[in-house]
């Protein structure tokens, strides 16, 4: 045997940790010592370096797994892949003898994203459309959930600095590919000063026969089969990145994790999706069995191993067959950097010509971008070994099922002690001048309008759009072109439930997101979640993490899925992919709030039914879903005055959602429905201004009339309750000759809903109470207040 | 039998799928034609479209890098021949770059699509209208109507020029082919997305046969491709089809473009 450039490791765990920590290694003693006992002797560096990376939080989910595996349902009748891969798969429908699936993904790129925005936010992006790309299918759209923090507090400069160069990072990415923005949400808290969330869904669509796996194929076991690298060449960009993502972020440290993050080049990605088409195209027609899979975290080390070890083989490869830009790089580097738009084919050795022929050649990697190509660096083995070569000798040699199999870290779990709160309500709210509290609400970072980030995005590239970012609750498009159907998708998440309830957190999360997309009349069809906390190591956070899977998992089994077929109706919402984010805590210690991001992908079977939420005509009709209650714990208005006697936060009642949805749509598919809104941050107040202002850009037309009376049946419910009150629910517009036939579905339902508005030609918002006029707004006035309100944030 | 129009695949350009079908939807025989393809590829088409995206990066000027492509030359035996060319958003960029449009002296460039006024990408829907005095095939298909919607999206869209009063005279010769308007066809607001002189949103060749048009019209070709909110009549018509399939996946307002494209290919392609 070959001898391996073996690290001697100390007995001592403090020389060991020193050793460590001169490599630039997060490894500690325990687990290096855990390598070597694997391996059967002390590591090379290179091995060290891998299994600092597969080890990682980020990679290996030691904290999470076993809490995901206990909760969460990942399967169901339209499940064709579930969380096992770097997307999942939903069956939508089938069109002209075509079964259609969703391919949808889920990551997140926080700490990047705080240490340089631009390219943090940039190849965040970069990274989830890779996942979709491998999985076969074409990318027809991307949201993102970002949370920065308090703009206007002590952080405030470097907030608003991070906030303009991560919207600058995804569009400068987004745009270039052409793939079109969907929307997401854009949310400022304190709890964000320290460690920004950006979170970034990408949807894809493939044909259900032509889903590609990342797995080296059964095939390859009477074939000689290959690595085939293709992309940019590797550099030492985002080298240690994966294990930078899994430690506290100490952002004096700036060299460090500079180096951490890769760079970004959306242009060589377009170029590389169009390519792989043609590739994918070729091999399909040709009959080839193959497996793909992007690069990320972990480099090639990773991607190589993964690959063959999830199709039942080993593999070797060959370093010095790597394409790279920059000479000398040492072995671990080239391995483990984690230099973008990168994929790997393993495919038999019989078929590479063509392929290298249609990248290099027909697409000139090597001459529209310097360095890229299409390279074999390696090769499948039968036997279960990890090999590296380098400059002629092995600097890896391995189980293949070591380097894969990461490890597992049981966590302890703490609750934290339960807030008290107040009774809900008392004479400081009946203070409130509820006119002026929806100026500011309004005008506010939170309530106003989100067009100063969704201009930047692209919505329009592909030409599939239907409903767009701010035109309602959620995005529908049509990636099929001629069918019927549509896909409609939005994503949700409140970090103040998060402080408040780490259950509810995840709870709400789910059912905001199935609300969103039941507000455009479509049905779920599966969620993804983006898990942020601080570190798995402090009890309490690792308590927040379950209580929010938990919360996640039980929402999921609340609404379920809702579908034509009884067989399938009622089966619990499939969670078919996610990311768990640990680590979001500063060196200075500010853990960010309990954050479960969630993504919700519906149908629509006729996607001319969908709904936006603008107000269409004057004499139609406001109906409320769902009964205002006096609760407004961790709502908008009690972030604004901070004096207020909120109470506690909204309680959640999953089944009464699940029958207020299961209403929405029905509804919306009869068309008994003018415009649709879901309640949520603001409440009422809110959501009625955005469904004056919606799409018409401060120009409103129309003026609405609320009556508050008929928000509530019980007296004990404030105005600042009914109008503030952020309990789900719907706001509908319905014509006056339809409002008897829509009070009449939802009442089939068992639920409440009342005819609480009227929308009036005249340019106001006004309400009533008992009576009296409680507020009277200039909708223009308001509308410029809502549009400018992010202005300083972004400018 | 239906001329076949190629559609001219830069690296970076990311519309070609819509603009295919966008071609294919008045009757075309769109051809997809890669930038290293032989120059004959061209030759043979009776017009070409340049789709959007971003060529080369917006390496020095968006555009700039695709104008030196060898099969540049093969557009402008086209230009030259009368087909009719459309370069849409990146396409139009190329056409300014390469000296396709003004073409007062073919090749040599004298206008330039600079930074929007109010710096950054933005996408939004804008409105436009042909002027009427416009000699080109492309804006007489649109003077007989009011103004149409259509989206933007780009950062680099301001067409201006360093020579005193060239766009002016090239306003006076019918070369604006199209300006931005507000929904009513007045100069109210911000119907300006870009500030780009003169309004302007399309640029001719003098033979009119070569439209450099930074909106773009596949994103506008169906009906359900226009936003429920829009004023005037083509939001009404959205609003109108709440329900009807049938009628979303009629024409919608940036249609006239590429019927404009085939009319004048047709007379090309016998």
């Amino acid at each position: 045997m070959e001898t391996l450039p073996i690290v001697a490791l100390p007995a001592n765990d403090a020389a060991l940790q020193k050793l460590l920590a001169n490599h630039g290694l997060v490894l500690t003693p325990a687990e290096t010592r855990r390598v070597a006992d694997l391996l059967g002797r002390d590591p090379t560096l290179v091995e060290l370096h891998i299994f600092n990376t597969m080890w990682s939080e980020h990679c290996s989910y030691k904290s999470s797994r076993a809490i995901l595996k206990k909760f969460l349902p990942t399967s169901g009748p339209r499940v064709v892949l579930g969380p096992v891969e770097d997307a999942g798969v939903v069956r939508v429908a089938t069109h002209a003898g075509k079964s259609w699936c969703v391919v949808v993904g889920h990551e997140s790129h926080n700490h990047p994203s705080q240490v340089v925005p631009y390219e943090g936010a940039a190849t965040g992006v970069g990274g989830i459309l890779r996942d979709i790309y491998c999985m076969g299918a074409d990318v027809f759209g991307v949201l993102d959930s970002l949370r920065f923090g308090d703009p206007e507090g002590p952080n405030g400069p470097r907030v608003r600095e991070i906030a303009r160069g991560v919207v600058d990072g995804i569009s400068g990415y987004a745009n270039p590919v052409g793939v079109p923005n969907l929307g997401g949400e854009t949310l400022f808290a304190s709890a964000f000063d320290d460690n920004c969330l950006v979170n970034v869904v990408a949807l894809g669509l493939v044909e259900e026969s032509r889903v590609v796996r990342s797995r080296v194929p059964a095939a390859a076991a009477d074939e000689d089969y290959v690595l085939l690298l293709f992309g940019k060449p590797t550099d030492d960009s985002g080298f240690g990145g994966a294990a930078f993502a899994s430690v506290d972020l100490d952002e004096e440290d700036v060299d460090a994790n500079r180096g951490a993050v890769q760079a970004p080049d959306p242009f060589l990605k377009r170029v590389l999706a169009v390519a792989l088409r043609e590739v994918l195209d070729h091999l399909d027609r040709a009959g080839v069995a193959f497996g793909l899979k992007d690069l990320g975290a972990g480099g090639i080390a990773c991607v190589t191993s993964e690959l063959a070890h999830a199709g039942g083989f080993g593999a070797e490869v060959d370093l010095d067959a790597v394409p790279v830009s920059l000479p000398d790089l040492p072995a671990e580097v080239i391995a483990c950097a984690e230099t973008q738009e990168r994929f790997c084919l393993a495919l038999p050795r019989s078929a590479v010509d063509p392929v290298l022929e249609i990248f290099n050649e027909r697409f000139e990697l090597p001459r529209v971008s310097e360095g890229a190509r299409a390279a074999v660096i390696g090769r499948v083995l039968k036997a279960p070994r990890f090999v590296l070569r380098h400059q002629g000798r092995p600097v890896c040699d391995a189980e293949v099922a070591a380097v894969t199999e990461g490890i597992r870290h049981d966590r302890e779990r703490r609750p934290r002690p339960a807030p008290r709160f107040g009774p809900p309500a008392g004479p400081k709210r009946l203070e409130l001048d509820a006119g002026a509290a929806v100026q500011r609400l309004l005008g506010s970072i939170g309530g106003a309008s989100r067009r100063p980030i969704y201009r930047h995005y692209d919505t329009e590239v592909q030409g599939h759009a239907v409903i767009r970012p701010g035109e309602a609750d959620a995005a529908v498009v049509t990636p099929v072109p001629g069918a019927p159907f549509g896909v409609a998708v939005a994503c949700d998440g409140d970090p103040w439930i998060g402080l408040l309830d780490p259950w509810a957190a995840g709870a709400s999360a789910v059912e905001e997101a199935v609300r969103n997309v039941a507000a455009v009349g479509g049905r779920a069809l599966c969620i993804t979640d983006c898990l942020n906390y601080g570190s798995p190591e402090v009890a309490e956070v690792m308590q927040d993490f379950h209580e929010g899977v938990r919360g996640i998992a039980d929402a999921c089994r609340a609404l379920g899925v809702i579908d034509d077929d009884r067989a399938i109706d009622g089966t619990p919402l499939p969670v078919v992919s996610g990311n768990v984010s640990f680590y979001n805590q500063s060196a200075t210690g500010g853990a960010v709030a309990p954050s479960p991001v969630v993504a919700c992908v519906g149908w629509i079977p006729d996607h001319s039914r969908a709904l936006t939420l603008d107000l269409k005509e004057p004499g139609s009709l406001l109906v409320l879903v769902g009964e205002r209650r006096a609760e407004l714990g961790g709502s908008a208005l009690a972030r604004l005055y901070p004096d207020l006697e909120a109470g506690p936060p909204r309680p959640v009642d999953l089944e009464r959602s699940a029958q207020e949805i299961r209403a929405t749509i029905d509804a919306i598919e009869r068309g008994l429905v003018l415009a649709a809104h879901d309640i949520a941050a603001g409440g009422i107040a809110q959501a009625a201004a955005e469904m004056l202002f919606a799409g018409r850009h401060a120009r409103p037309k129309l003026g609405l009339r609320l009556d508050l009376d008929a928000m509530a049946d019980s007296p004990d419910v404030d105005p600042a309750g009914r109008l503030f009150g952020e309990t789900p629910g719907f706001l509908l517009e319905v014509s006056a000759a339809g409002l008897e036939p829509l009070l009449a579905a939802y009442r089939r339902y068992g639920l409440w809903v009342r005819q609480v508005g009227a929308v009036r030609a005249s340019g106001a918002l006004s309400a009533t109470w008992h009576g009296r006029d409680l507020l009277r707004l200039d909708a223009a006035e308001l509308a410029r207040r809502w549009e400018n309100g992010l202005a300083g944030v972004l400018a | 039998m239906n001329p076949t129009v190629a559609v001219l695949r830069l690296p970076g350009v990311n519309c070609e799928t819509e603009t295919l079908a966008a071609c294919a939807a008045v009757g075309l025989r769109p051809l997809l034609v890669q930038w290293n393809d032989a120059p004959t590829a061209l030759a043979g088409a009776a017009g070409c479209v340049l789709p959007g995206g971003f060529s080369y990066q917006d390496r020095i000027r968006a555009g700039a890098v695709a104008a030196k492509e060898p099969i540049i030359a093969a557009l402008h035996s086209l230009a030259a021949a009368g087909k009719p060319i459309l370069g849409i958003c990146n396409g139009a960029q190329v056409l300014v770059e390469s000296g396709l449009v003004p073409a007062l002296e073919p090749g040599r460039v004298q206008v330039a699509l600079a930074p929007n006024a109010d710096p950054g990408y933005e996408c939004r829907w804008v409105h436009l209208a042909a002027d009427p005095t416009s000699a080109s095939p492309f804006a007489r298909a649109l003077s007989a109507q009011g103004p149409i919607p259509m989206p933007i999206a780009h950062a680099e869209g301001r067409f201006t020029s360093r020579e005193d009063g060239l766009m002016e005279a090239l306003q006076h010769a019918g070369q604006l082919a199209f300006h931005y308007v507000d929904a009513a066809g007045e100069a109210n607001g911000d119907y300006n997305p870009n500030g780009s002189a003169l309004d302007t949103a399309g640029l001719v060749n003098p033979a009119g046969n070569v439209l450099a048009l930074m909106p773009h019209p596949e994103r506008a070709t169906w009906l359900r491709q226009v936003p429920f909110w829009l004023p005037g009549p083509w939001g009404e018509r959205r609003r109108a089809a709440q329900g009807r399939l049938d009628l979303l996946d009629g024409p919608g307002p940036g249609r006239v473009i590429f019927a404009a494209l085939a009319r004048a290919a047709r007379e090309h392609a016998a």
